[in-house]
């Protein structure tokens, strides 16, 4: 079997070449020879295409850019993208929010390849289980057989941290918002994050000040974190992204592991299964 | 220390209008007391009361934030207070998480008629605000305390 490599470039030009979509959105070397987004418009391009350990971007969060009509008249573009496991959770999401339409996007899944080799770092992938995407129309192979985590995650730093006492964890998280610049780098990363206006940058109610001071950041990333409680994918790109270094999938796995606990509800796996916080029942009674 | 005898809690209590600020009215009416640290407001229904409101709260000063609303089953719009009991079970986790003690955000459910409950519930809260003190998110200057009984801060 060929390269995970040349599977993309492969369907990305039958994408191209067929006129089944305009664009196909992949990670690319840059000038410095890191890997960055590519967005390729010509079959010709496709060589551009890289599949590496470090093609660590979320690429869902683009379908953002393609989901309108370029101009009156014109129709909506199509779009293929690359996802690994945790993006095509994500694509679920999108689908499910109507962001994106079915029709409209082509689903490059890739089975990722080591997972020991991969996630090192990435607090993603430590106790990834997941194989295949869990949507795709094309799957790129892997080509040695992949190891996948033995258990879920068991989220023992967030356990541990459930012991402290609450104004050790205060003083930890108000450290570490300390450190926000307000880039809002995670917010651009994050393909649940697709508000017109952000609370955090809407005037008129002007919830929270421009000033880059600890109520403000406290305010920022509280309010983020809830905004993505139920809906947040766990692809950690807010975290990778942040040049900050703040621990933000600490947050999300928190509420992660809190909305299965309490709905039995994980994001992305059923596309018409309703968000636990856009649905209700009438018999339940949760400790308030 | 002075200071810490003259701490009153800043508290911001959100008020459905069907049930819950009918049930402050009725406190009120029936000359119960409780303590003035409690600054309503009234909004259409629990189902109303964003966490953002709650955070900003938080964030702007409030030691306390209370959040009222219907019964289960009594909501004048059918299921906003069932939507406010998901979110607030959340919320309260993750507040906790963050470290902001989970005795600081109460959410209950008091009827038109339960007066007496609405005066008992914030007489409880203040006294649980009270001893866990000021909120640490935004302190305040040194030196400025409220006094007794002092209502705007």
């Amino acid at each position: 079997m060929s390269s995970q490599q040349e599977q993309i470039r492969e369907a990305a030009r039958a994408y191209l070449e067929g006129g089944v979509v305009s664009v196909v959105i992949g990670y690319e070397h840059g000038p410095k020879g890191q890997v960055r987004p590519a967005f390729v418009y010509e079959a010709g391009d496709v060589d551009r295409l890289i599949w590496s350990r470090e093609c660590n971007q979320n690429l869902t969060t683009y379908l953002h850019s393609f989901k309108h009509s370029p101009r009156r008249g014109a129709p909506v573009p199509r779009v293929a993208v690359v996802v690994r496991a945790c993006d095509a959770r994500a694509v679920n999401l999108l689908l499910h929010e109507q962001q994106i339409e079915r029709d409209n996007i082509k689903v490059i899944g890739v089975v990722c390849g080591d997972r020991e080799a991969r996630g090192q770092e990435r607090q993603a992938c430590r106790y990834c289980q997941e194989r295949e995407p869990v949507i795709y129309d094309t799957l790129v192979e892997p080509e040695a057989p992949v190891k996948l985590s033995e258990t879920p995650d068991d989220y023992a730093d967030i356990l541990e941290m459930e012991e402290w006492a609450p104004q050790e964890r205060l003083a930890y998280w108000l450290t570490e918002f300390d450190r926000c610049i307000r880039c809002y780098a995670c917010r651009q990363a994050c393909p649940g994050c697709y508000c017109f206006e952000c609370v955090a940058e809407q005037v008129d109610p002007h919830w929270s000040s421009i000033a880059v001071e600890l109520p403000e950041k406290f305010f920022f990333h509280v309010m983020r974190a809830f905004h993505l409680a139920g809906r947040c994918v766990g692809c950690d790109a807010c975290e990778a992204v942040c040049p900050m270094d703040i621990p933000l999938s600490k947050l999300n796995r928190k509420l992660a592991k809190e909305v299965e606990d309490l709905f039995g509800y994980r994001t992305g796996d059923d596309p018409a299964a309703l968000p636990p916080l856009a649905t209700f029942n009438p018999e339940e009674r949760l400790p308030l | 220390m002075a200071s810490e005898k003259l701490f009153e809690p800043r508290i911001v209590g959100f008020l459905c209008n069907w049930c819950s600020y009918a049930g402050a009215d009725l406190a009120g009416t029936s000359r119960t007391q409780y303590p003035p640290n409690v600054r309503i407001i009234r909004v259409p229904c629990s189902g109303r009361v964003d966490p953002l409101f709650v955070l900003k709260a938080l964030q702007d000063g409030a030691d306390g934030v209370m959040v009222l609303g219907c019964h289960p089953g009594d909501c004048h719009y059918q299921q906003g207070n069932y939507i406010a009991q998901r979110r607030y079970a959340l919320m309260h986790r993750l507040l906790e998480f963050i470290g902001v003690e989970s005795g600081r955000l109460y959410v209950d459910w008091v009827s038109a008629s339960e007066g007496k409950k609405f005066a008992q519930i914030v007489t409880e809260f203040t006294e649980q605000v009270r001893a866990l003190g000021p909120s640490a998110i935004r302190p305040r200057p040194a030196g400025v305390a409220l006094a007794a009984g002092e209502v705007c801060a």
